[in-house]
């Protein structure tokens, strides 16, 4: 492993002293953004993980000691909590709602960039006093973040947990507000809701494993360096 | 009487340890115990509750959320029950033995009991050992420590320990020194423990590049021990720098080849230390095997000390080896299977005599049987040796 301390060598540590490794990466929309990434850092997985037909969920790489798991994002950071996988990306609106004290989120990778708001009808807007506030429900699928938004601030908040389409709660009467990931806004207006509150600032992460890190301090280091350039590099 | 589900569910995070688990934990408890005691440190036993006010001052301060409480009908004060035994041992050192000469080298093993647990270990009744070493404050002392708790597991059989020291005071005495509130300070921190870079620079600005150096310094001791010397530290955080690097000099000189690592900025759980920590890691073990570190006892004498949860320990040891069993047919005399016990063997006394012996043996899960005074294997067990 002495290759491995010096910073300037980009070569792999040797098979004999690796450890096998699993990276575990989120299905859907941020995956086209981080495969670039990725390959940079010199992680190429098989053909059968860019095949729409494969049903496989686990898949080799270039590098025999790596194996990549493809999973829900928020499975990501469980996978990655519970040392299944020692590796992750993940967005942190994710390690967020978790906040698992077992992941470390070294790297930020600057890609699948967003924010979280809670947003509400534009026709609220101008009545709606937020300082008047001593309870508010709100549909999202953060419940954990967008309690501690609420109650940093004196208001306790009643959320409603839904997986998607928070959008459609305001006007379906389930509730007046929503906490939920903004890009362009496109989606927010479209359904005539308008922001209303900025929480935080998003972007995707690599996500370590802590036990991994400590316990397997080279190899992990070593991936940590190579992805953090490959990300500085974009 | 009721249905077995009924009968048999217990309340979250509690459960029944069921052969050869609980005598394994037995055996392994009373191995370290024998470690510790064999380093001069001596055993003590503090009640399972006792009142809120000592359990929970000084550095038991940071189990007050963990805590059952209950309302003692003789006293009518509030009582606690332990969710970690070391602030026991503090009190006892501080009161009953303020007298003993320090350095005070103390041992304990109990069980211990918290109001939740987390997703990550749902465990709520948690065994415990380790050592308080009472005013003691040298690099020696931390030192010590360290090393007992990586040989007290090593001589328990866990494979590939990791010993992760870090120095919890770091970090709020740099930003301190740099002139940051307090509460930028605990937001600090709390970034810091996540090693979430892109926060630091947004709460830390023209000072982050520091913290991020600091933050990286993470790894093998000695790499990381290079890594923050090289940076530039106010004076008490250079001092507190200089005490780490005695502390690892004498731990790898005693123990060249134990994995020790440096995490300069995790801070998580050690709230309430005021020098050298550490926690103990096992590869591929989920978890810690235990933490410890450098607190204040009795709110004035430097101590440290360390804890291990058995529940992890026992998931990085290896499985236990069966003990090898014997059956011992009805009628024969007690003193033949006294023989066989000071062997080694574990005897099954037939009650009733039975014309197949060797059959009963397998029903009772035994190896061999006493067939016309002579051992005999039975077959059909799983793989046993000789305890």
């Amino acid at each position: 492993m002495s290759s491995v301390r010096e910073r300037d060598d980009r070569s792999t540590p040797s098979s004999q002293t690796s450890e096998s490794l699993v990276l575990a990466l989120p299905k859907g929309r941020i995956l086209s953004e981080v495969m670039p990434l990725l390959r940079r850092a010199g992680i190429e997985p098989e053909d059968a993980f860019s095949d729409p037909e494969s049903r496989a969920l686990s898949f080799a790489t270039n590098h025999p000691n790596i194996r990549i798991i493809r999973v829900r994002s928020f499975d990501v950071a469980t996978f990655v909590a519970f040392g299944a996988a020692q590796l992750g990306i993940v967005g942190n609106d994710v390690l967020l709602e978790f906040d698992y004290p077992e992941v470390y989120a070294p790297v930020d990778l600057g890609v699948g960039r967003c924010r979280l708001a809670v947003a509400e009808p534009a026709e609220m807007v101008a009545s709606d006093d937020p300082a008047r506030w001593s309870h508010v429900r709100i549909a999202t699928k953060y419940p954990e973040i967008t309690r501690r938004h609420f109650a940093a601030r004196g208001v306790q908040a009643e959320c409603i947990k839904l997986s998607g389409a928070m959008e459609l709660a305001p006007q379906l009467g389930l509730c007046r507000r929503i906490v939920d990931l903004v890009s362009s806004g496109a989606t927010l207006r479209a359904n005539a809701l308008v922001e209303v509150e900025h929480i935080a600032d998003i972007t995707s992460r690599l996500a370590v494993n802590r036990a991994a890190l400590k316990t397997f301090p080279d190899e992990i280091g070593w991936w940590i360096e190579r992805i953090r350039e490959a990300a500085d590099a974009a | 009487m009721k249905e077995f589900g009924e009968m048999a569910l217990l309340p979250a995070g509690l459960r029944d340890i069921l052969p050869p688990d609980a005598a394994f934990e037995a055996r392994v408890v009373e191995r370290l115990l024998a470690g510790f005691t064999a380093q001069g440190y001596a055993q003590v036993k503090p009640p399972l509750i006792e009142f809120e006010e000592s359990l929970l001052s000084g550095a038991g301060a940071a189990m007050t959320a963990h805590t059952f409480r209950l309302m003692d009908p003789v006293s009518q004060r509030m009582m606690g029950l332990r969710a970690d035994i070391t602030p026991q041992v503090a009190r006892i050192a501080a009161t009953r033995l303020q007298n003993a000469p320090r350095p005070l080298r103390l041992c304990y093993a109990g069980q211990t009991l918290r109001i939740k647990g987390s997703q990550l270990r749902p465990e709520r009744q948690v065994g415990q050992a380790g050592v308080e070493l009472i005013g003691g404050a040298s690099a020696g002392a931390d030192a010590e420590v360290v090393l007992v708790a990586a040989e007290a597991l090593q001589a328990v059989g866990v494979p590939n320990l990791t010993v992760d020291l870090t120095l919890p005071t770091l970090v709020p005495a740099l930003a301190s020194g740099l002139g940051f509130a307090d509460a930028t300070v605990r937001s600090l921190v709390a970034t810091l423990d996540r090693k979430d870079a892109p926060a630091i620079q947004a709460i830390a600005g023209g000072h982050a590049p520091r913290f991020v150096a600091l933050m990286r310094a993470a790894g093998p001791a000695r790499r990381a021990m290079a890594a923050l010397q090289a940076l530039d530290l106010p004076a008490t955080a250079a001092a507190e720098r200089a005490h780490l690097g005695e502390v690892v000099d004498l731990i790898l000189t005693a123990a060249p080849d134990l994995n020790l690592t440096i995490d300069p900025v995790e801070h998580r759980g050690f709230e309430y230390h005021t020098g050298v920590s550490f926690t103990l890691f096992a590869r591929r073990v989920r978890g810690e095997l235990g933490r410890g570190g450098r607190y204040l006892s009795g709110d004035s004498e430097s101590s440290t000390g360390f804890t291990l949860y058995m529940d992890t320990l026992l998931r990085a040891l290896p499985q236990p080896i069966a003990a090898r069993r014997v059956f011992v047919p009805a009628g024969t005399p007690r003193a033949t299977a006294a023989r066989l016990r000071e062997e080694g063997w574990v005897t099954v006394a037939g009650l009733d005599r039975l014309a197949d012996p060797r059959r009963e043996a397998r029903r009772q899960a035994c190896s061999h049987a006493l067939v016309d005074g002579e051992i005999q294997a039975v077959g059909g067990t799983k793989k046993e040796e000789r305890p």
